[in-house]
């Protein structure tokens, strides 16, 4: 990869404050997340209201791209079978 | 008998071998379902990938069993263990040839100023100094194995790579992430620099 290529564009500058912004002291691991997400999803979809537990899966969501490429996903299954 | 009426972890615990083998007959095809309507028109997914996300979600549900607490459906609960056993070893090809050397020297490039392009910066003078003083502490405050993980990150690659190349376990690497990320907003907080600057200079 050569070096021009390697610099941090201003869309991967922005992805760093924009996670700092997001960033408390206590926050979910992905693992914990996995955890939770089906309840989320559900909870999501029914319109429910989130508890507190419930609502550190949105942070980490909001930070994290794989498990937020997961829910997604997930919501896509479980609005197919509605 | 519908899917929704099933005791999944009693008929997948049966002591009637007929009953717990139509169980996770039945959990399987689920599984296989879910993951078909989720990865459908991914060109590097096919009917034998199915197959084998299939049969690890199902073996890793099984390993999981007493984990299940009841506060989803325990298909959704089922679903959400294939979808991550799917997506992370989709994810572990595409990015299997990278090297921790590389991520390493990435890591550091990070404190050249040459790393943030000038159209990055742009004209605003809050962005200019917002950009600054992050350059400055990712410089400072980060290890050169927090400087890897963060730019791994921005790269896209998968936390488990992550993990991989920096030889730790997963708990341990969202903490140094989750460290890292903690230090540098400190030090924009020390600046001065506040969430709505960071919002008006990226326009988030």
């Amino acid at each position: 990869m050569k070096p021009e290529d390697q610099r941090l564009t201003s869309e991967q500058v922005g992805t760093i404050v924009k996670m700092l912004g997001l960033t408390t002291d206590r926050e979910l691991d992905c693992s914990e997340c996995l955890q939770h997400v089906s309840e989320f999803a559900e909870c999501q979809l029914a319109g429910k209201p989130l508890g507190e537990v419930i609502t550190k899966v949105e942070q980490h969501l909001a930070l994290c791209p794989e498990c937020r490429e997961e829910y997604l996903a997930l919501i896509k299954i479980l609005k197919a079978s509605q | 008998m519908t899917q929704s009426e099933i005791n999944w972890p009693a008929a997948l615990r049966a002591t009637d071998s007929g009953e717990q083998a139509a169980a996770v007959r039945e959990l399987r095809d689920v599984l296989h379902n879910g993951l078909r309507i989720a990865l459908q028109g991914r060109s590097d997914v096919s009917a034998a990938h199915l197959e084998d996300f299939a049969q690890e979600s199902l073996l890793r549900v099984l390993e999981r069993l007493d984990q299940f607490q009841g506060r989803s459906r325990f298909t959704t609960w089922a679903q959400a263990i294939a979808l991550n056993v799917a997506f992370t070893e989709l994810r572990r090809k595409r990015w299997q040839d990278v090297s921790l050397d590389a991520l390493m020297a990435g890591g550091e490039r990070m404190t050249d100023p040459a790393m943030i392009a000038d159209e990055v910066l742009g004209a605003d003078e809050d962005r200019k100094r917002l950009v600054a003083t992050l350059r400055q502490a990712i410089e400072n405050d980060l290890t050169p194995k927090q400087r890897a993980a963060i730019l791994g990150e921005l790269r896209e690659m998968p936390f488990d790579q992550i993990v991989e190349l920096l030889g730790t376990s997963r708990s341990a690497a969202y903490k140094m992430l989750h460290d890292a990320r903690r230090a540098l907003k400190q030090r924009l907080h020390e600046a001065g620099i506040t969430g709505a600057d960071i919002q008006n200079a990226f326009n988030l």
